[in-house]
Parts: structure tokens; sequence; C-alpha cells
């Protein structure tokens, strides 16, 4: 317990300013609802919830991995939310359709928790299948085109090709040619990811090192041996380094998709409320898809250190 | 070349576990054609250790790289047993300088790694035990499952041998395998090796540069000028060799003598007889 609390008095002293704003943001949104009488009320709760989670996250952080800067971004973090809680109270944000006030933003997950629910399980599985299959085939493709030359020589321009073209220009298309959004939808990310993924597989087994492969053929290792015992293995750390980065780029077709016609997931979500004018779920959306994708980041980056312990 | 190769002619062919017959080998690229290795003649006796010795560029690696079967020859042939090389195959274990460890793998997971690419038919257990056996032998139980990049060179170059004698083949190619590593830890590996492969009685072809490395482990020191075979000694010393012992005896001068008279006449030539000597 004692080791728990071993920091310095800088960075105690910080983080009692972190918290210091974290409470008075609490306290403004309970004492002072009504500050201007022409403003929009929402119910404080759910902003209040986020603020006393991200204040648990960071103490967390903050403790369990003992570094100072997580309390820097506490400061920045809670010192953003306050100085929004600020102007909107004393009305400095004019106008209260494009701008809510936190309560407001935070409140669209109590009101529409059921629809969010919906579209972001949507999303999820939309993007589960489109990746799935993109990374499986890009990555194996890769792997045999990276090693056979043969196999390179036909399949590289085709990808250089295609890859040029943005995906989302298929969207429209897909949506036309397949029989449902959700096939198309799948169809669009599956594009998104597949040819980048074999494009770096190639690239990576490219740059195998060839003391690798020639120990490995010394031990007689032959082609399949060597696809799958040794430049697989060798090339994983690579292949899962690139899923966060991929995984990005999904996302922004799927959201992109969604918005172009699909009628299902987070990015239908937001289009929807942009068409009602309804700018606070717009906003909401938005930050549904940043926390999402920072969750997928983290996990990826989770699993990788699980995976991956030889470096 | 022909004429030093003739003291072997009475031991008959069959009895040669390696044969290398007249190879040669080009590097060739678009714009020129390098002479490697040109007429090549050596045999190697089952259980025999041969150091081939060599100053950079004289051809003594693609030597090696013909033999391992990753390079093919110009013309000529090189035997095994009798048979002609194809390629690379596990009859022939290889330890490269550059250790070439897999990373993905653990100490031990390199050595299972060789053992199941020996075809060998075992148990799972079988073959965990049979790891540890060969881990233990190079002296790094303790290391047993830690990855690559947590050993340094030396341990790095044992666990290569421990893989190389995990294939459990016949024949050991070494391709300057001590090349890298700080001279203190050399002694130690040079005189593992040569026990281990001793032990297992290994047919060994050694690349080195180290005159002395050469006269502690082979039983034949092949010296080589760019292109071909310039000498071959006998080393009758007594096994185990240990270097205090050795160095300073009368033998062992003479013998060092005519092999930096070998080694260097040619760069000697190059540059300064006198620098060379």
């Amino acid at each position: 317990m004692k080791k728990f609390f071993k920091l310095d008095k800088g960075t105690y002293l910080e983080f009692g300013i972190a918290t210091l704003l974290m409470i008075v943001n609490i306290v403004l949104t309970q004492v002072f609802p009504y500050f201007t009488k022409h403003k929009v009320y929402y119910d404080s709760a759910a902003y209040d919830v986020v603020l006393v989670i991200a204040w648990v996250l960071i103490t967390l952080k903050l403790f369990l991995g003992k570094k100072k800067s997580t309390v820097d971004l506490g400061i920045v973090i809670f010192g953003f939310f306050l100085l929004w809680e600020v102007s909107y109270k004393l009305g400095w944000l004019h106008n209260d359709l494009l701008i809510p006030s936190p309560e407001g933003l935070f409140h669209v997950y109590v009101e529409k928790s059921a629809e969010i629910t919906k579209d972001v399980w949507g999303s999820i599985t939309l993007l589960f299948w489109g990746f799935l299959l993109a990374a499986v085939f890009g990555t194996l493709l890769g792997l045999l085109a990276g090693w056979i030359p043969r196999i390179r020589e036909v399949l590289l321009p085709i990808s250089n090709a295609i890859t040029l073209i943005p995906p989302l220009m298929f969207s429209a298309y897909m949506i036309m040619i397949l029989t449902t959004f959700r096939q198309a939808a799948i169809a669009v990310i599956f594009f998104a990811v597949f040819w980048p993924t074999f494009q770096g597989m190639v690239q990576r087994v490219g740059q195998i090192d060839p003391q690798i492969t020639q120990a490995a053929r010394t031990m007689g290792v032959g082609t399949m041996g060597m696809l799958w015992k040794v430049i697989f293995p060798y090339c994983l750390p690579g292949i899962i380094g690139s899923i966060s980065k991929s995984l990005r780029g999904a996302f922004m077709c799927l959201a992109g998709a969604e918005m172009l016609g699909i009628n299902l997931g987070i990015g239908y979500f937001t289009d929807k409320y942009k068409a009602f004018a309804d700018y606070r779920c717009v906003l909401a959306g938005i930050v549904t898809v940043g926390v999402l994708t920072t969750v997928i980041d983290m996990a990826v980056n989770k699993a990788r250190t699980a995976l991956i312990k030889w470096e | 070349m022909a004429g030093q190769e003739g003291r072997e002619t009475e031991i008959k062919q069959s009895e040669y576990k390696l044969e290398i017959k007249n190879v040669s080998f080009d590097y060739v690229d678009k714009k020129s054609k390098f002479e490697a290795l040109s007429g090549i003649d050596l045999n190697v006796k089952q259980g025999e250790f041969i150091c081939i010795l060599g100053s950079s560029g004289c051809g003594k690696s693609t030597l090696l790289s013909l033999l391992s079967g990753l390079n093919k020859p110009k013309s000529g042939e090189i035997l095994v047993d009798g048979k002609k090389i194809k390629g690379p195959g596990v009859d022939r274990a290889v330890v490269f300088q550059h250790y070439s460890l897999f990373p993905w793998l653990t100490v031990k997971g390199n050595v299972l790694f060789g053992i199941k690419q020996s075809g060998r038919k075992l148990g799972r257990k079988e073959r965990s035990e049979l790891a540890e056996r060969y881990v233990e032998s190079v002296g790094l139980s303790s290391a047993k499952d830690r990855y690559p990049s947590q050993l340094s060179g030396g341990m790095k170059q044992r666990v290569a041998v421990a893989r190389a004698l995990a294939l459990e083949s016949d024949i050991l190619l070494l391709d300057e395998p001590f090349g890298a590593i700080d001279p203190r830890l050399r002694l130690e590996l040079q005189e593992l090796v040569s026990k281990l492969c001793t032990e297992h009685q290994k047919t060994v072809v050694f690349i080195t540069h180290d005159v002395d490395e050469a006269i502690l482990l082979a039983d034949r020191i092949v010296v080589m000028e760019p292109g071909k075979i310039r000498s071959i000694h006998k080393v009758k010393f007594d096994h185990p060799r240990i270097r205090e012992e050795l160095s300073g005896t009368e033998e062992y001068e003479k013998l060092h003598r005519q092999l930096i008279l070998a080694f260097y006449d040619r760069v000697g030539e190059q540059i300064d007889a006198g620098v060379a000597l």
C-alpha cells in the first residue's frame, strides 16, 4: 500500500488541482443549474458520472502506472470541461442549438440509450465481419504473394491500381448491387481493409531477414513450413501492429458508408440527427465513435502484449 | 591441388563422408562476373574435423554455402555418403556467424524446432526432454525459457549450436561461428564445440580466419587463397586440447609458423611481406 502512494509532492499538487477542477465542475452542475434564464436545462447526472469515471480512470492510471504525465492529461481534460461548463453557464456560447452544454451532450446517452446501444452494436458487428474477412484473406494472400514471386508479380500491380480508388466510392455501387445494407457495409469495409492488408503483408515478407529464412532452409524447411512456421510468426508483430491502423481506416469507411445510405450503425445515427438538425445528438454520435475506436485500439494493444512476448 | 589430395587417395572412395569434386562457383551480376571458387577438390572422412582457414574474400564462406546447399556450384559436384546433394537438407546442420535464431521462439523452442525438423518420431514429452538435454549440453538450462532478444551473443551462439546438434545430422557446417564473440568467451565456446563434436561423432567443416582457433579444433586445416586451396595441414595433437598447454610447445609453434606463412603469403605479396610477418 505504501508503494501505491509513492509519488512526489509536485505530482500530488497537480493531482489535487485536477481533482479540484472536477469537483468544482460537479458542484456547478448541481448548484447552479439555472445560471442564465434562456438556456436549456438537461439532467446533469450523465455528465457527472462521466466526470467521476474519468477521474477514477486517471487516478488509477496515475497510481498504478506511476506516470507523471497522466496528471497533466487530467488537468487538461477537467480544465476543458470546466471551461465549457462555465462558458455555457455564463452565456458565452450564443447558439444553444449548435453548441450544447456538456450536460446536454451526455444526457443524450440517457435519452437515447436503446438507440445508441443498437447502433453501436450494429457498427461493431459490421466492422467485425468486414474486418475479419479482409484481414484473414489479405494476410494469407499477402503471405503467399510475398514469398512466391510469380504470384506477387500478378497481384501487386492489380492491388496498386485498386488501392488508389477511395473505398467509399464503391459504397454507393455496393448498396445498389448487394441485397442488404449489411452486406453492402461489410463489402465496403472488406475493400477498405483487404488491399492495404495485402500490400502491407507483401512488404513485410519482402523485408524478412534473409538470414532467418536461410537458417530455416538449411534445417530442411519446405515451402509450407516456411510460410507457416517461419514467415508468419516472424511477421506477426507487424501484422498485429497494423491492425489498429487498418481498423481505424475501416471505421472511417464504415461511418462514411453508413452516412451514405446504410440504415444501421453509429454513422447512420449521426447522419439521421444531422437531418433533424439535432446537433446535440450529432455530437454525441461523434463522441461515441471516438470512444469506440479508442477502446478497440486499447484492446488491440493489450492483445499484442499478450501475444508477442519476444520483443 | 591434385598433388596435395594425392596423400588421401589410399583411402577408398566410399569411406569419405563428404566429397567436393572439382567445384567452381561464380558470383554473377548484370555487369560483371566474379569467380569465387575454381576447381576445389576436398574429401572429408567420417568423424573428421576440418578447419578451412582463409582471409576474407577467399571464398571460404562461399564454399560453405555450397556445402549447405544454399547455393549450387557452377560446375563440379558435392557428394554426401556418395550421393550428390541437390539443396539444403537435414543431413547437414549449419551454424552461422549471425546466429539466426528464430526470435519468436524461446531457447528451448528453437532447439525443439531443430528436433521437429530432424524428422524423428517422438512423443511430445520425449521431444521436450530431448530439447532440455540439448540445452543443458550447451550450459543454458537456466535460460531455457528466455527469448533470443534477451540473450548475449555468446549465449545465442550456444543456442544455435544446440539447435544444429538437435537436427542429429552427421555433418556439421560452421561458418565463422565465433567471429563476433569476445575472445574469452570464444575460447569457452571453442572447447565446447570441440567436446560436443567428438561426443556426437560429427563430421565437421569449420570456417575460420583465426589460426589459433584452427589449431585448437581441427584434425586437418585447409588453407585457402582466393578461389583455391593453397595447402592442407594435418594437426596431430591429442584431444582434448588445452590452449595453455599447447601453445609454447615446439610442435605447436612449428605448425603455427607454417600456417601463418601459408595464410599470409598472398596477402603479404599484396601489401608488404615485412608487415604481414
